[in-house]
Parts: structure tokens; sequence; C-alpha cells
């Protein structure tokens, strides 16, 4: 302590003002009422520092982005905290996974609700991964910088394919186990390499117990891992490529609102938006709150949907695993029957040879189409050519999941859903 | 150091070290990566044997036909001679059922004739057939490790 302190604090001041030190010493600013401490705000605290300082107008227009990244991540992260929650009560053993099942429908409390939430918010998030992946396609917004964050943004989509796969396998019901055994054996069609591609995934040659901890294991440990330092990876390059695209009109400030000078600090290294000097006029509004409420919108929208869901479906259960009879027909998870649809009519190039055309092409987007033109649009007229493809293949692949799932009846023969 | 050593010849040194460090760092990034997928490639399996047994000669007279789930074979006898088509289907791993032209599958719609050659849908192999033999005990034992040309019957 030192001595030259004019007056020494008392105890009892300390004790009134703990309330306070303890507020400020955790949050730098006080809530934020000028734009300095708005700035402050998001710089200073773990979670909002994601955040940049101030984002460009455009990049909280509802109708450009359509929040499907956000949706994509807040769904991640119902799916961790039910995920977790459940594995309280889940064994992953042959023999007790089918009656945990039961037990989270018979008696754990909000057992049935955590397997719908979960169950349900799966399904949303490769659907909406999907629809978020049209989104940038759709907008051009995968082109220079930000070609590599796409490619991220492929990955992050089989990533999630994966991790939805693995988990289907775990209530160990008929549904589960045939899925699984008919998705296994298309990867063994992969040439050279399929056979042992299956036999590692599913530690012996049938499905079985080892195949259970396996599924088990990457699901709840190596493929949420993995996702998270993807989806790290993608958020950090949103801000490193210069916040979300936008139409490039939009991109500067009046020309003559800058000018160039050095600056030392932090956003010197980040590329864009643009470096600006005093009280600019520019396109920008500051994350807090602008930002932060459309989040929390966000959130607050895609809690509450997967919350109803769960109300009022139940997660499907079978009977349990019975070996020796397939059901007819016996179905892949939804988003995997446009793929089973291909692969009834020849195994290789259904379940391997388009697949692997398509990820392939996806990956390649950004370092193919090289124009420049038609940024930040939606349906821009300079990418007509690209927006018809991709839309061609979006409508096909969904045509094909459509018939996969309602018009394929025992033995896969055409049936009416009519 | 020495400032004078500099001239001599420092920089074809440290770069042949930084060279040699790094293949070696490289080389055991691939060695950790090759034992990884000997790590997961399992030794043994918990799964039943390839190799089982499935009773006396007398206990399939000439004539039978029948798909044994558990084992997944169909075991066939005409006269005196023995064979154990697999009920695995080769499109994506479902069990075919026995019908009344061979095989057909509830999955996909695969159809086998008697022999399990494909006659229709989209399996693409036919059904294999397994090695059949007579164990020293009188036992048919069925070998699924070792297959054989379909129609290469075990003669009793």
């Amino acid at each position: 302590m030192s001595t030259l302190t004019p007056e020494k604090p008392g105890v009892w001041s300390a004790v009134k003002e703990l309330p306070g030190n303890v507020w400020s010493s955790i949050f730098r600013n006080p809530l934020p009422s000028t734009d300095l401490e708005r700035s402050s705000t998001s710089f200073t605290n773990f979670f909002l520092h994601l955040h940049p300082v101030k984002v460009h107008k455009n990049t909280l227009r509802p109708i450009y982005t359509l929040g499907l990244g956000l949706m994509a991540l807040f769904l991640f992260l119902i799916l961790v905290v039910t995920g977790v929650l459940l594995m309280f009560y889940y064994v992953p053993s042959t023999t007790q996974a089918y009656d945990r099942m039961l037990d989270l429908r018979g008696t754990v409390a909000f057992g049935i609700f955590l397997r719908n939430m979960h169950r349900w918010s799966a399904h949303g998030m490769v659907a909406i991964v999907f629809l978020h992946m049209c989104r940038v396609f759709f907008t051009g917004a995968y082109k220079r910088p930000r070609e590599f964050n796409w490619v991220i943004g492929v990955l992050l989509l089989l990533v999630t394919l994966f991790l939805s796969f693995t988990g289907y396998l775990l209530p160990w019901d008929q549904l589960a186990f045939w899925a699984i055994t008919v998705g296994t054996s298309i990867a063994g069609y992969a040439p050279l390499v399929g056979q042992q591609m299956k036999f590692l995934l599913l530690g012996d040659t049938t499905v079985g117990q080892e195949a259970l901890l396996r599924f088990y294991v990457l699901h709840v440990a190596v493929l949420p891992g993995v996702l998270v330092l993807l989806v790290a990876i993608h958020f950090w390059r949103i801000r490193k490529d210069g916040g979300l695209s936008r139409p490039e009109k939009a991109a500067k400030p009046p020309a003559q609102a800058t000018y160039k000078a050095r600056v030392y600090g932090l956003q010197g290294f980040v590329r864009g938006p643009f470096t600006k000097i005093g009280n600019v006029g520019d396109d920008s509004v500051y994350s807090w709150p602008n930002l932060l409420l459309a989040e929390l919108f966000v959130f607050v929208l895609t809690v509450s949907a997967i919350l109803v869901v769960s109300l009022l479906f139940n997660a499907p259960l079978e009977q349990p695993v019975n070996v020796m009879h397939p059901p007819n027909p016996a179905k892949a998870p939804w988003y995997f029957l446009g793929l089973q649809e291909m692969v009834s009519y020849s195994a290789f190039w259904g379940g391997i040879g388009i697949p692997g055309l398509m990820a392939a092409l996806l990956l390649l987007v950004p370092y193919i189409d090289r124009g420049t033109k038609g940024v930040g649009l939606w349906f821009s007229r300079e990418r007509l050519l690209a927006n018809t493809i991709f839309l061609t293949l979006v409508i096909l692949n969904v045509i094909f999941i459509v018939i996969g799932t309602f018009f394929r009846g025992p033995n896969w023969t055409f049936v009416s859903p009519f | 150091m020495n400032p004078a050593n500099n001239d001599a010849q420092p920089v074809p040194r440290r770069r042949l070290l930084a060279w040699l460090s790094s293949v070696g760092l490289f080389g055991s990034a691939v060695l950790a990566a090759v034992s990884d997928l000997v790590f997961f490639k399992p030794r043994v399996t918990y799964s039943p044997s390839a190799r089982f047994s499935i009773g006396k000669p007398d206990d399939f007279p000439p004539g039978t036909r029948v798909a044994r789930d558990v084992e997944r074979v169909c075991v066939v006898r005409e006269g005196n001679r023995l064979a154990a088509i697999s009920t695995t289907c080769t499109h994506l791993g479902c069990i075919v059922s026995i019908s009344d032209t061979g095989f057909a599958c509830p999955c996909h719609g695969s159809r086998y004739d008697q022999d399990g050659t494909v006659t229709g849908g989209p399996a693409p192999k036919p059904l294999p057939w397994f090695k059949v033999s007579l164990a020293p005990n009188g036992e048919i034992e069925i070998d699924k490790n070792s297959q054989v040309q379909p129609g290469n019957y075990f003669n009793l």
C-alpha cells in the first residue's frame, strides 16, 4: 500500500463501492451513451470483440443476409447445450442405447423435450446451412477477397452433414440402423479406399457395437471440435476480409471524405472497408447496439422456432434394432434421400461419383468464377449464368430428395403419396 | 557469434539445417498420421466369427433352400451338392429374402436369380458364394472370408 495516498480509503467505503467496483472491473465502460463508449464497449468485451466497432448498413439489411449464418450458429449452440445434457443420460451400447431413448421419453425430466430440440435443431441446421450457402452464392458474396471463406463454408456444410449422420445412429432403432447400413455401404463404393474407409468407420464389417461407439465419439467430441475450429476461422475471416459483402458502390465512402494517412492501430491491419479518421460521413453504424440487437432478434427467433416445433412434434423413435429385418423401404436421413434416389440407379455414380464431383465443384466455385461483377446483390444480371447453373443444381437436388422422401415405397418402387 | 564467421559459409549450413529439420518435422507428422490409421483399424473385431459350422449334412436334405438370417447366408442343397450363397445385397448391404425367382432386396429393389446372378435393380454384382467344407467332426463349415466361383458346388 502506498503511503503517499492522501486519504486511505476506509473499509466501509470499499464495501459500499463493491458492486460498482466489481462491475467496472469486468466491464470497462458504463452502458454506452457516447460514440467513444460504444466503440470501447465492442472493443473491450471478450464476447463483443468478435464484432467490428462499426458495421456497414448493408450488413444489417435483413433482406440481404436473411440472418441465415446467425441462425446456423444459434442452432449449433442449441445443439451443443441439448447434446451435452443428453450425454448425461445416454450410453453408447447396443444393449442400452435404445432403453435410454425410452427412459428419455418416460422418466427423465424434460427428456423427450430435450431430444426433440436436439433432433429438430439438427435437421434445421442442415437446412439452414444449405440455405446460407445458397444466399452467399446468389449474392456473389464468395468473390475476391472472400474466396477462402467460401471454401471454409463448404467444409462446414460437409462437417454438418457428417455430424448429423453420426448422430442418426445413436438411438439404435430400426431407422438408425438401416439408414447407417445403407449410408456406410455408399461410402464403400469409393474406388480403391472405399471398403477400407467403411471398415475404419464401422470398426467392423457390419454395423454393430464398434460402429455405435465410433459414431458416438465422432459425434460428441471429434466433429464438434472440428466444427468449432472451422466456425472460428469462418468468423475471423469475415472481419479480415472486410466485413460482409455489399454492393460495390456502397463499399467506399464518398471520395472527398477519405484521405490517406498513416494509422498506428489495430484497424490498420484489417483489410477494408476503409481507414477513417475523424468524423467522416459514411454508411456504417455502431455495432452497439445496432448489430447486437439484430443478433438478439435472430437468436430469439431461432430459439422460439425450435421450442415451438419441439412442443408440437416428437422426434421419431422406431422399433429397436432387428438386424435380420430391414424395414421396407429402408431410407437414409432426408438430406441423403437425394443421394439414395440416385444410388438406386447406380451405386457408384449416385453415391460417390456425382456427390464427389459436386463437392469438388463447390470447393472450386470461387476459383472458377473469377468475375468481379454483381457482388452484394441478389440475382444480379451480371451473374445470370452462374446463378442459373447453381439454381438448376439446387432444384435438381430438391427434386431428388422429394422423390426419395415421398414417392418411394416398398422395394423402392414408385408410389404416389396422394 | 563472431560476425566474421558469417561471411564464410553460414547461410548454406543454416539452410541445410532448416531444410533437414523441416523434412524431419514433416516426416514425423506423416508418420503420426499413418499411425493414426493403424490405430483406428481394429486388429480384432467383436462380431461373430466369419467361419462357422451349420450342422450335419443330414439336416439339409436334397432340395433344401434355406436362408439363415443371423449368418446372412442361404444354404442350398441339390442332390449331393452344397452351396452357401450370401444374402447380403451387393448394392447397399440390406438382407435379401428368398423369392419365387431367387432373391429380392427390400431396400432398393434389386433382384437375383436362384444362383445369385443379378436380374434387375441397382445391384452391381452377383451375390457371392462362400467356401463350404466338411469339418472333421462331420459338420458343414462355411467360411465367409473366402469366396468361390458361383456355380462351384461342394460335393458331399
